[in-house]
């Protein structure tokens, strides 16, 4: 089938020009010189050797990073917390209230402590009145939206730390008949 | 932190492709001496990254690149090789090693084909590539590398053939 079986045969018979000595050298000391030469069984052991050198960097400079936009963060954080405060406080409207401090032991093993926290409300709807759970008395139900915010300060180094997130309270308030 | 084990796996892989890696890189430039720059430059880079030769299309599409820059980097160099080289015998520096005034026809029927057969042709017959690794390393499909096998095939039988 294949015509050229004879010519293929006697091209293979040509053997290339070898290379010279030098050149194994040369690779060798290439090799050695950049400590790649390793072999090609622990091809994967070399890259758990180099890979993580560099994440190491890599992460180093990430979590300083991190750390210089966390403490940015908190620092305009408090600032704009400070001022949500006084604006809650001055506010006339009857949805928003601020609900008093509260403090929670903070469960972390570092060095922060608790340092307060807030609760602020910033919309009520009344729902309306309701029987719970088969009771004979209505109960009027409100629904709080609040942002909570918790507070945690390392006295050592002055850093802190603040969690801020939404919730939503349901309050059922017992009415009274006249 | 295996030195020795390293180095000699390296050398075995090494012999085993070298002569095959010099003739491919000696399509592009006719010294012995820059392909064996180009060869060493594209097996140290090659082997930094992969420790084995079983991508040996990456391999000689490294070689392939680097020989191609090498010609553009120094392309009076290349001419006047080119120069001299058309006004000197070809056995200066031979391709192959010569056993027979046969073998000598057969080699300079190979080095008069077209580039683009030859170099297939090579990687073909004295680097034992397969069509696929002949067209991951010179970036056509496998079709092509198989026509233009065989045109490189049918241009040597014809070449070849007593008048």
């Amino acid at each position: 089938m294949n015509d050229f079986s004879d010519l293929e045969k006697e091209l293979r018979k040509l053997r290339p020009a070898h290379p010279s000595p030098m050149l194994f050298e040369r690779v060798g000391e290439a090799l050695k010189d950049s400590k790649a030469a390793v072999s090609g069984a622990s091809s994967k052991r070399w890259r758990f050797t180099e890979t993580p050198y560099r994440n190491w960097w890599s992460l180093g400079f990430g979590l300083a990073a991190a750390a210089v936009l966390i403490l940015f963060a908190v620092v305009t954080m408090e600032r704009r917390q400070e001022h949500q405060q006084t604006v809650a406080q001055n506010s006339a409207a009857p949805e928003t209230r601020l609900v008093p401090l509260r403090t929670e032991r903070s469960r972390s093993p570092s060095k922060f402590l608790p340092a307060g926290g807030t609760n602020l409300v910033y919309n009520t709807r009344d729902e309306g009145l309701h029987f719970a759970n088969g009771s004979e008395r209505p109960v009027r139900r409100v629904r709080y939206h609040t942002q909570q915010t918790w507070r945690w300060r390392n006295p050592e180094t002055g850093a802190s730390l603040r969690v801020s997130y939404p919730s939503e309270e349901i309050v059922l308030i017992p009415v009274s008949g006249q | 932190m295996e030195p020795i084990a390293s180095h000699e796996n390296w050398r075995n892989c090494f012999s085993a492709v070298a002569p095959g890696l010099l003739l491919f890189a000696r399509q592009w430039v006719q010294s012995a001496a820059d392909a064996e720059d180009i060869v060493q430059d594209a097996f140290v880079k090659f082997w930094r990254r992969n420790h084995d030769i079983d991508n040996r299309a990456l391999l000689y599409s490294a070689v392939r690149s680097l020989a191609l820059d090498f010609i553009r980097r120094d392309a009076r160099r290349a001419r006047r090789e080119a120069t001299v080289l058309a006004e000197t015998e070809p056995a200066i520096e031979p391709h192959f090693e010569l056993e027979d005034d046969t073998q000598a026809a057969l080699a300079a029927a190979v080095e008069s084909l077209p580039g683009d057969q030859r170099e297939v042709l090579v990687l073909k017959i004295w680097n034992d590539l397969t069509f696929s690794e002949i067209a991951g390393a010179l970036g056509i499909s496998q079709n092509t590398a198989a026509s233009r096998y065989r045109y490189a095939l049918a241009n040597l039988k014809k070449t070849l053939q007593p008048q």
